[in-house]
């Protein structure tokens, strides 16, 4: 018992110096060319072109990845302990499309700025449609057959109607805009978006931690949770609301930005002895730690456009999915259903 | 002296179908209890209203308590249910398996109580499972499993015990051994019901027998009383043979009929 405790320290602790330092590196990489001396000297001092560089542009684009990157890891950690499934993730069920369909409806016509709150409301409500139908159509037994069929519907629904969205947006640059946004990046954010989306991603993490152990006794099934003094229904209701306004907020401030969810409790779930629980808060760090390499990633590669990070989170995101597939074939094949 | 489970009239209704009719029974403390009978005849879906996963039409009482009127983890404490099929989903290490048994126990971020690690130890030892503490549950035979998962219900120490099937793909060793645990939780001064498919195990074991057929308790008493031939003929449509076995008689399942 002891030595798994120290060992989910060690492990929880190397996350942690891999964030700070790649924080460092996101506040000193960027076009401005500054030095790493200059600039950390103008993260403390706030003075002149490189304070406002480092302060307004590269310190809310850090946070904001670090924040994001943790909720959508937790977000994983959390659906895949209700699901009892490794390869649930919030993009695989539509939440981020739907969340992007409804806070580009807001945005497209008119009815929002793009740093107002409504933007992450209804990036929310768009998420919370989206994983509240697939829990709902999951049901008692969670078969892996009906959560991806049913996954599949939802998010070729939120796609068609971002496309509706698209297709009716009033002019074309408003469509070029929201075309973009989509593509998930932290580009030029402010210190507004960071203000906006941070009390929901927070919150979010509360609403998930709180059902850890839930997820535990989730292992023996739902039957014996539930004969445990699981409250199953609760249990659910806290993982879609706390999934909504992690992924809700996540994509209204940075657009559709998927795998993370998928790849980072992935990454940490031997070294947390499989343990539904004790992936969360390694998951939710492996996340930060992604989703910050990946920002840092479309800065250093050179391309004439910067890449976008949810390109790159796809990117990697996607063949690192089909290989997970790949490994866990026996068991998708032995499923009954 | 209070039962402690009660069961009167109960009747449990699933998508239009009655599955149980009118069940009425009792468990007592210290005694180990079987429920017969053949596949369909209801068993699982009375096992699973009385462990309160589904609704029931009735009482059910423990302790002298409507059940519905009791908290969800205050019963969880008072009852602890084993179905079949032992469901690991995550490859998680014995221990960490057997420690859910603790689940209804503790607040949810404390860390174990020495009362839970004597507990876990206690139901490793029972189920002679110690040297398997650490290893992941994926990784074990069928009967291994079937160990685990006994072992996790036992740590809940709670009062009464719902099992079901509990001797399903065992060997012959651990059939009995599984069988001995179950009546020494009994004797300790808990109630233990057990679906129990062997009728020459549960003849041997069991304190009661409740004989369960298309949804009706038909028979429930001493197993002397209730597995007979003709009882067991009718019931599962089987021509039995009592054999005697230390000074008592068992029976065994000869041909179909």
């Amino acid at each position: 018992m002891t030595t798994q405790m120290s060992a989910a320290i060690r492990l929880n602790l190397a996350l942690l110096t891999v964030i700070v330092v790649l924080m460092a590196v996101s506040l000193i990489v960027g076009p401005a060319g500054l030095s790493p001396r200059t600039a950390i000297a103008a993260l403390f001092s706030g003075d002149g072109p490189a304070g406002i560089v480092v302060r307004d542009i590269r310190l809310p684009r850090t946070v904001l990845a670090v924040l994001i990157g943790a909720t959508l890891g937790l977000s994983g950690a959390a659906l895949q302990g209700l699901l009892r499934n490794p390869l649930a993730e919030p993009a695989l069920f539509g939440a981020p499309q739907a969340a992007a369909a409804a806070s580009s409806f807001t945005i497209a016509f008119g009815f929002a700025s793009a740093t107002s709150l409504a933007v992450p409301l209804a990036g929310i409500a768009g998420a919370l449609v989206s994983i509240g139908g697939l829990v709902l159509i999951a049901g008692r037994r969670a078969s892996l057959a009906v959560i991806l069929l049913a996954g599949l519907a939802l998010a070729s629904f939120a796609g068609a109607m971002t496309a509706l969205v698209l297709n009716l947006a009033p002019n074309p640059f408003i469509a070029l805009e929201v075309a973009f946004w989509l593509l998930g990046s932290l580009e030029d954010r402010s210190v507004d978006h960071l203000m906006i989306a941070a009390p929901f991603l927070i919150a979010s993490w509360g609403v998930l931690f709180v059902n850890a152990r839930a997820f535990r006794a989730l292992t023996l099934g739902e039957d014996v949770a539930a004969s445990l003094g699981v409250d199953l229904l609760r249990t659910r209701l806290l993982v879609v609301i706390g999934v909504a306004l992690g992924v809700g907020a996540s994509v209204a401030v940075a657009g559709s930005i998927g795998f993370v969810g998928l790849v980072a409790p992935h990454l940490v779930r031997r070294a947390a002895g499989f343990d539904p629980a004790r992936v969360m808060l390694p998951g939710a760090l492996a996340g930060a730690a992604l989703l910050l390499a990946a920002d840092v990633a479309v800065r250093i590669i050179p391309a004439a456009i910067e890449l976008k990070v949810g390109v790159v989170t796809a990117l990697i995101g996607v063949p690192f999915f089909l290989a997970m597939i790949f490994s866990e074939r026996r068991m998708l094949e032995g499923s009954p259903s | 002296m209070t039962a402690l489970l009660r069961a009167e009239s109960v009747t449990i209704r699933l998508s239009h179908t009655d599955i149980v009719k009118g069940a009425s029974f009792s468990l007592a403390r210290g005694e180990l209890t079987a429920l017969v009978g053949p596949n369909g005849a209801g068993k699982t879906t009375l096992m699973r209203a009385l462990a309160g996963l589904i609704a029931a039409q009735g009482h059910i009482e423990i302790e002298g308590r409507p059940l519905a009127e009791i908290p969800q983890r205050e019963r969880a404490r008072m009852m602890a249910y084993l179905p079949q099929g032992n469901i690991f989903h995550w490859p998680m290490p014995v221990d960490a398996i057997v420690g859910l048994g603790r689940y209804p126990h503790g607040d949810p971020f404390a860390a174990p109580t020495d009362a839970d690690k004597s507990a876990i130890r206690d139901a490793l030892a029972a189920t002679a499972m110690q040297s398997f503490a650490h290893r992941a549950v994926t990784t074990l035979s069928g009967g291994e499993r079937a160990r685990v998962a006994l072992a996790r219900a036992l740590a809940t120490q709670a009062p009464i015990l719902l099992v079901d099937e509990p001797t399903v793909s065992l060997d012959i060793r651990h059939q009995l051994v599984v069988m001995e645990l179950l009546r020494k939780a009994a004797r300790n001064g808990g109630g233990v019901l057990a679906v129990i498919h062997d009728l020459s195990l549960a003849a041997r074991f069991a304190d009661r027998v409740l004989v369960m057929e298309s949804g009706r308790i038909t028979a429930q008493g001493a197993p002397a009383e209730t597995l007979d031939p003709a009882r067991i003929a009718e019931a599962f449509g089987v021509e039995a043979q009592m054999l005697p076995f230390d000074g008592a008689e068992i029976p065994v399942a000869r041909r179909p009929l």
